[in-house]
């Protein structure tokens, strides 16, 4: 019932202004995970957040079927007990002043239900079956609590009374004393606490008389749960289909016309295994896989947090690490203890370093991704410190718990159990390499990775250029003496001598006479700085004199090659605190490393290793995580490989398994994968291809009426949804079907700039003709590189790829969102990078099959969408090319004089200047597209065919993956 | 949360937003009885345009700002000093602040220009602003502007987001983050540049900053296309797009008849036919085939020398008209910034800007539009009083006390407001920092600027920063009750 509601409301909100479906803007927004925010205002605006703002998300209760169940009248008596319903209600809103904080407000204590019957200074709070003389209720109903304007919820409200009015039950006898990580029975058992299952097949192959498509019990775990709704899976998808469903998921491009021809033809009866093992063993796999990660790990290559946004020069080593991981197919457990310590196991000191060694040492950049606001401007430098420990907390309970502990920073966890002290038992095993007390600024924190030799070397350039920079200096000295005596000399004769000794005078030693000559001649404070003002001609001289010699001598440095890893002081570690209210003035008790106390992991990590001069606490962590099958860790990898090929996650929310995210749709399938994936030693590729080969994901994107019926949302995957590219792949493909896609790897990111409107495109930025730094598009290799290596600047996100939803980073993205907007068809009809794009697929076209337009078509079809135009489809493809052939061409009788617009470039238009009115019909044939051409044949041919292959990119075909 | 939750760029066009299907969905399932407590979304709390409430009564609803970058010589034009004309020629005694030494002096020097008394109000202006005098009724001229930071990015800076460094929100985009947009076609905040250059800060005078890219201004560019991703490129403006679209319309249809339930990819479809509709709204918002021939003449588009500023001017009534909520005019890169050979370029300024600049306030009032838009008109600084430059004389850079107007949206009529010393160097009555203008502009509009915020790392970001605005009332027809 609430599902219905729920995808009804959806399109309801959306449906009518016809502009938008059900989509998510930008990541998984954490309740009141807010880093930043150990301030009072934090404390405000967490409060506030804590409130259920906007859209309440429905729980779907353990029983709930996942598909629209027939209409029943609600079950009105249902008993209420204290433990079910009312202790989270409390939890939510009341605990964190009755009950929690070592001073209760009015002695009250509300965490469990004799405490309230009890009661606190003003008496009994809850008189059973008196809901009306029950205090609590008297206050929530008068509105006087929670103080601060939150109320409860009409439904909050209604069940407390309920409760009361029914006796004020507990489900079972409770403790005398409520007790900190004493979790209730409700919270132990909860799905994602238990240990992963291992389920027996045996009973799955029994499933009815249904076909078994295929002997993959991933096929059966789905189909066990279609068969009550009557569903069953779709048939096979074309071939034509899957090599580019394959490709898009894969690679994040689709196939060249070539490798589609072949997978068709290829009647062996294993091509589509061997099409899967080529697809993993190209480098471009580890480039779209790795972007995943790095959604996850929140990459960036600037600092953001303040409005300077620093670059980070060096994080790009951190990207291509994970490339290269996913590419070697690096199993999924060493990929997670190198990125949490892999400084931990490479031997300090860190010079002349193996190539494995500084892979590893790479690998920690995924500690470094947080926002860091350390060392700029205006920003209190203890709350940048701790936010980057927060945001980091943040990362890594998102990425490898797939849970948000940020609530937990200031108080126990609302919804989940995860107390304060878990919080901060996580926080101690990142603190020693973030001593807040003890900061190490970046420099400080890069490893250099230059030879003894090239050190050498560096350091005698370096002097090298401070001699050379006190040459300059003092040449600069004789320069403005020069010049102040030139300007002496415009004095009266009399005054010189006076203004020569004023000058020699420093400004706060002069006397009040040498004051008013200074002010009456202001021409006279010339300084090092102003010369140029003076005699700008030798200034000038005089600096491409210095700077050529200075960059003659740089030439000769070594360049840098640095890290910014993650790392630790040896023999050096801070203690953890509590901090009330997360406030970091007010710390409490000391913590020890330690993971959650729900799954009983708060003593499993030691707070020190004896073995290694580090405290060892992230690779105990991270080695605890990949022991056997960690009921988190597991999951939460499974379940995000899952949604990369399925479109969403069994539980849909991966950065979030807890009671705020949704229950998964298919748990024991979910533990299934879980165990395979440790069986298969951790091996990415391994694993993929076991999902790869169920019928589940080769099925075709037929939806039968019934599965329209019954499971709108396809949460059964009884066929294969259609899923839009996610916003690299969009340009990416467009870059590849015009031939223009560079596959250069890794290195230095392509630099983003804001260009003369402040879009921001890829390009250095340039002076223009008045000075001012803007970009220009620019038609070099590099800008034509795939996305993953454009420079991910936390202010700058990029113009083609910023309105289909790319990873926020802020701090980093559990899931990306999937809006549909009216940004994104402006965009494919005007871009000036998608119009450009467009002629060299045009051009492409051209090269490969000539003029003929059923050839073009074809071709153009082939390259966009890897398949071939119906009969129908070329007929009215072909005559749309034919007429605009026409319409754009001048008529014979003028085609003698005058030349055409060259190629039919997308050059900017002539400076409309004063007049607006130019501006509204301008181009050929303006309104009524019947107008005379203005172009040359040959032109004509290629601007049509260049719209044509535009329309190719705007279109769902091939925005959409099948 | 650390930078802000969607950092996008995303431009005005995102005011399809989710928050209405979010907001819908809240109300649906607070409707729903008895069950479990309600949990927090996890969907970040969305930005739109659609319209917001102001937080108070707005007398201003839109503003239209003509930015003089380079800093108009306010004793010349609107700030009269009998001492200057007194003491022509003499030397300055006090300290002054300047920004090119080599050339500095510190000789006093009037201006040769005449000063007449216009309107009703009798306000003292030059002869080079005749077009401003026939509208001092309408206007206030504040004689005591100051940012205090002596060039001109950082006083740009100052003025149009708070504070002298880069990087911060500006007031469009303030005001559109916080009243949202009455036009559903158009951008919100639109920002018109000069065909001879971006403005000196380029591309950070119309930036969101850490406000969600929604908030940034749309450039209208001098040239095609004028509206970047909302113009085609003339070659495919017009027909070909059209025939483009009609193209796309048949492929999507196809596609669509193969997976029929698939309601994103018609959504996408539709999406198409709204870019469409937004784009001939622009278009139309651009076309002055509807202006009369006397508003033509108003606006100086039959001379030369006003006809591109009367343009834009022009452009910026039409706009407002159609229910944008911020245009910002820019003249070129430090066009009023006469270090030297101001006898002939000042005047040459006003020559540009006078008419059109006047011509907006009338034709604003004569469409009854004036009191819901506040129209501002000045620089980031003004002038010192003595010579730069004898060879070719000019006036150096002077942040400390300059001139600004105006118009419209709740403000006074005909008053002069603030005052600087003798020499015109610095404001010493009534003085209006950067902060008390900004404070008092988010009055018009109904927004107390510290209950608009945006979290931020550290706490949170808002356009006063917590400098200490004040509220100008003197110069408000309802001024803020006590």
């Amino acid at each position: 019932m609430i599902r219905i509601c729920f995808a009804r409301a959806f399109k309801d909100a959306v449906g009518s202004s016809g502009l938008r479906t059900p989509s998510v803007r930008g990541c998984v927004w954490t309740v009141c995970t807010v880093a930043s925010v150990l301030t009072v205002a934090h404390l405000q605006r967490c409060w506030l957040w804590d409130a259920p703002w906007g859209g309440m998300v429905s729980v779907v209760a353990a029983e709930e079927p996942l598909v629209n169940p027939p209409a029943k009248p609600e079950a009105e008596q249902v008993p209420i007990y204290f433990e079910t319903h009312i202790r989270p209600i409390l939890k939510t809103h009341c605990f964190h002043c009755h009950g929690e904080a070592d001073h209760k407000e009015s002695g009250l204590d509300l965490r469990l239900a004799r405490l309230m019957q009890s009661g606190g200074e003003g008496g009994p709070v809850v008189l059973p079956n008196q809901p009306e003389a029950s205090l609590v209720w008297n206050r929530v109903e008068a509105g006087e609590m929670p103080p601060g304007g939150k109320t409860l919820s009409a439904s909050e409200k209604e069940l407390l009374h309920r409760w009361i009015a029914t006796g004020a039950k507990t489900k079972r006898e409770e403790p005398l004393q409520p007790m900190v990580e004493q979790w209730t029975e409700e919270e132990r058992s909860y799905w994602l606490f238990q240990p992963v299952q291992v389920t027996k097949l045996d009973g799955l192959h029994e499933i009815g008389s249904e076909p078994v498509l295929s002997n993959n019990p991933i096929d059966l775990f789905l189909l066990q749960k279609m068969q009550p709704a009557g569903l069953t899976f779709s048939p096979s998808a074309d071939r034509s289909v899957l090599i580019r469903r394959l490709a898009m998921d894969l690679l994040g491009v689709p196939p060249t016309p070539e490798e589609v021809a072949s997978f068709v033809s290829d009647g062996s009866p294993d091509a589509y295994e061997r099409l899967v093992d080529r697809m993993l063993a190209d480098p471009r796999y580890g480039e779209h896989w790795g972007r995943h990660w790095l959604d996850v790990a929140g990459y960036a290559d600037s600092d953001g947090y303040t409005e300077q946004d620093i670059e980070r020069p060096w994080a790009y080593q951190y990207r291509d690490y994970v490339i290269r991981a996913f590419n070697d197919d690096l199993p999924i457990d060493q990929f997670v203890v190198e990125q949490m310590a892999g400084d931990e196991l490479v031997p300090q000191p860190w010079e002349n370093l193996s190539p494995e060694n500084i892979q590893r040492l790479a690998a920690t950049g995924f500690l470094r991704t947080a926002p860091d606001g350390t060392g700029q401007e205006g920003v209190e430098p203890n709350v940048a410190r701790n936010d980057i420990i927060a945001e980091t907390v943040k990362i890594v309970s998102g990425s490898l718990l797939g849970l948000t502990v940020g609530c937990a920073q200031c108080h126990d966890h609302r919804y989940d159990p995860i107390s304060q002290v878990d919080y901060y038992r996580l926080r101690a095993i990142l603190e020693p390499g973030l001593d807040w007390k003890q900061w190490r600024d970046k420099p400080a924190k890069q490893v250099n990775l230059w030879t003894a030799e090239e050190r050498q070397k560096a350091a005698d350039v370096d002097k090298e250029l401070s001699e050379l920079e006190g040459k300059r200096v003092a040449e600069l000295d004789t320069i403005v003496a020069d010049i102040f005596e030139k300007e002496v000399m415009k004095l009266p004769e009399d005054q010189r001598e006076a203004a020569r000794a004023a000058k020699a005078t420093a400004a706060d030693k002069r006397t009040p006479e040498q004051q008013k000559l200074m002010r009456d001649y202001p021409s006279l404070n010339v300084d090092r700085g102003s010369a140029s003002l003076y005699d700008g001609a030798r200034i000038n001289e005089f600096n491409k004199k210095y700077e050529t010699q200075q960059s003659e001598i740089k030439s000769k440095r070594p360049a840098d090659r640095y890290l910014a890893g993650f790392s630790e002081v040896p023999n050096q570690a801070p203690t953890t605190y509590v901090f009330f209210r997360g406030d970091i003035q007010q710390p409490r008790e000391p913590v020890l490393p330690g993971g959650l106390s729900i799954l009983g992991e708060h003593d499993k990590i030691p707070a020190d290793d004896p073995a290694i001069p580090t405290t060892g606490r992230r690779l105990a962590f991270a080695r605890h995580l990949v022991t056997g099958v960690h009921p988190l860790f597991a999951r939460a990898m499974v379940n995000r490989i899952w949604m990369h090929h399925f479109g969403r996650g069994i539980a849909s929310m991966p950065g979030d398994l807890g009671v705020l995210g949704d229950k998964p749709t298919h748990v024991e399938l979910l533990d299934y994968l879980a165990n395979q994936l440790a069986e298969y030693q951790w091996s990415r590729k391994r694993f993929q291809r076991m999902l790869l080969s169920s019928h589940a994901y080769r099925q075709s994107s037929l939806q039968s009426p019934q599965a329209r019926e019954v499971d709108p949302e396809n949460r059964l995957l009884s066929h294969r949804s259609v899923r839009r590219m996610q916003a690299e792949s969009v340009r990416d493909s467009m870059l590849s079907a015009s031939g223009m896609i560079s596959y250069s790897m890794f290195g230095k990111p392509v630099a983003v700039n804001p260009d003369e409107v402040g879009q921001i495109i890829l390009g250095n930025a340039t002076r223009d003709g008045n000075g001012i730094l803007v970009a220009k598009q620019e038609e070099t290799e590099s800008v034509y590189r795939r996305s993953v290596y454009a420079q991910v600047r936390r202010s700058m996100p990029l113009g083609v790829l910023e309105p289909f939803d790319p990873a926020s980073t802020a701090p980093n993205c559990d899931r990306r969102g999937n809006s549909t907007v009216a940004t994104q068809s402006l965009l494919m009809m005007n871009n000036s990078s998608v119009i450009k794009l467009s002629e060299h697929f045009a051009k492409r076209v051209q090269r490969e099959v000539g003029e003929e337009p059923r050839e073009q078509v074809r071709r153009a079809w082939s390259l966009a969408f890897g398949m071939s135009p119906s009969e129908e489809q070329l007929q009215t493809s072909t005559e749309w090319l034919i007429a605009q052939r026409r319409a754009l061409t001048k008529p014979v009788a003028e085609a003698a004089s005058g030349a055409g617009s060259g190629e039919g470039s997308a050059s900017e238009g002539s400076v409309a200047g004063a007049s607006a009115v130019s501006a509204t019909a301008s181009g050929p044939g303006a309104e009524t597209g019947v107008a005379a051409g203005t172009l040359e044949p040959a032109a004509a041919n290629l601007q049509s065919l260049a719209m044509y292959c535009q329309a190719l990119y705007s279109s769902n075909a091939f925005l959409y993956v099948d | 949360m650390s930078f802000s939750p969607c950092f996008s760029r995303r431009h005005f066009l995102a005011q399809q937003g989710i928050a209405g299907a979010t907001l819908a969905i809240a109300s649906i399932m607070q409707q729903r009885s008895v069950g479990v407590p309600p949990k927090p979304s996890l969907s970040p709390p969305s930005n739109d345009l659609k319209p917001k409430p102001s937080h108070f009564p707005a007398q201003a609803k839109a503003m239209i700002s003509m930015f003089m970058q380079g800093g108009p010589s306010h004793m010349d034009l609107f700030d009269r000093k009998p001492e200057l004309e007194k003491r022509n020629g003499e030397n300055y005694s006090g300290e002054l602040k300047y920004d090119n030494a080599a050339e500095s002096s510190a000789k006093i020097w009037s201006g040769p220009w005449k000063w007449d008394r216009y309107g009703q109000c009798g306000m003292e202006l030059s002869e080079l602003v005749p077009h401003l005098g026939a509208i001092a009724d309408d206007v206030t001229l504040i004689r005591s502007m100051h940012t205090g930071v002596n060039n001109h990015g950082q006083s740009i800076y100052a003025l149009h987001h708070g504070r002298i460094t880069a990087g911060r929100p500006v007031l469009g985009s303030w005001l559109t983050y916080g009243l949202g947009s009455e036009s559903q076609q158009l951008p919100s905040f639109v920002v018109l540049t000069d065909p001879g250059g971006l403005p000196v800060l380029g591309t950070d005078c119309w930036s969101n900053g850490w406000l969600p890219s929604l908030y940034q201004g749309t450039v209208i560019r001098p040239q095609e296309p004028r509206i970047l991703n909302l113009n085609p490129p003339p070659h495919l403006a017009g027909g070909p797009q059209k025939a483009y679209l009609q193209l796309l319309q048949k492929l999507n249809a196809e596609h669509l008849a193969m997976h029929p339930y698939e309601s994103d990819l018609q959504a996408r479809m539709s999406t198409y036919e709204l870019a469409e509709a937004m784009q001939s709204a622009a278009r139309e918002a651009l076309d002055f085939h509807q202006e009369t021939e006397a508003t033509h003449k108003m606006y100086g588009l039959d001379q030369d020398a006003t006809r591109e500023y009367g343009t834009r001017c022009l452009i910026a009534r039409r706009l407002v008209e159609r229910g944008v909520r911020f245009v910002q005019i820019y003249t070129s890169t430090q066009q009023w910034d006469h270090h030297g050979n101001i006898k002939d370029a000042l005047p040459a300024a006003c020559k540009k800007t006078d008419q059109p600049s006047a011509a907006l306030v009338m034709d604003l009032k004569q469409r009854g539009l004036l009191d819901s838009t506040l129209v501002h008109w000045g620089g980031e600084m003004g002038r010192l009083p003595v010579v730069q430059n004898e060879k070719n004389v000019g006036r150096d850079h002077n942040t400390y006390g300059f001139s600004t107007w105006l118009a419209g949206g709740g403000i006074k009529q005909g008053v002069v407001f603030g005052e600087t010393d003798d020499f015109g160097y610095q404001a010493v009555k009534d003085i209006v920092h950067h902060y008390d203008y900004h404070a008092t502009i988010m009055y018009l509009f109904g927004l107390d600027p510290s209950q608009l915020t945006f979290a931020r790392p550290g706490g949170v970001g808002t356009l006063l920063d917590g400098q200490p605005g004040r509220i100008v009332n003197e110069i408000l027809k309802n001024p803020k009750p006590a």
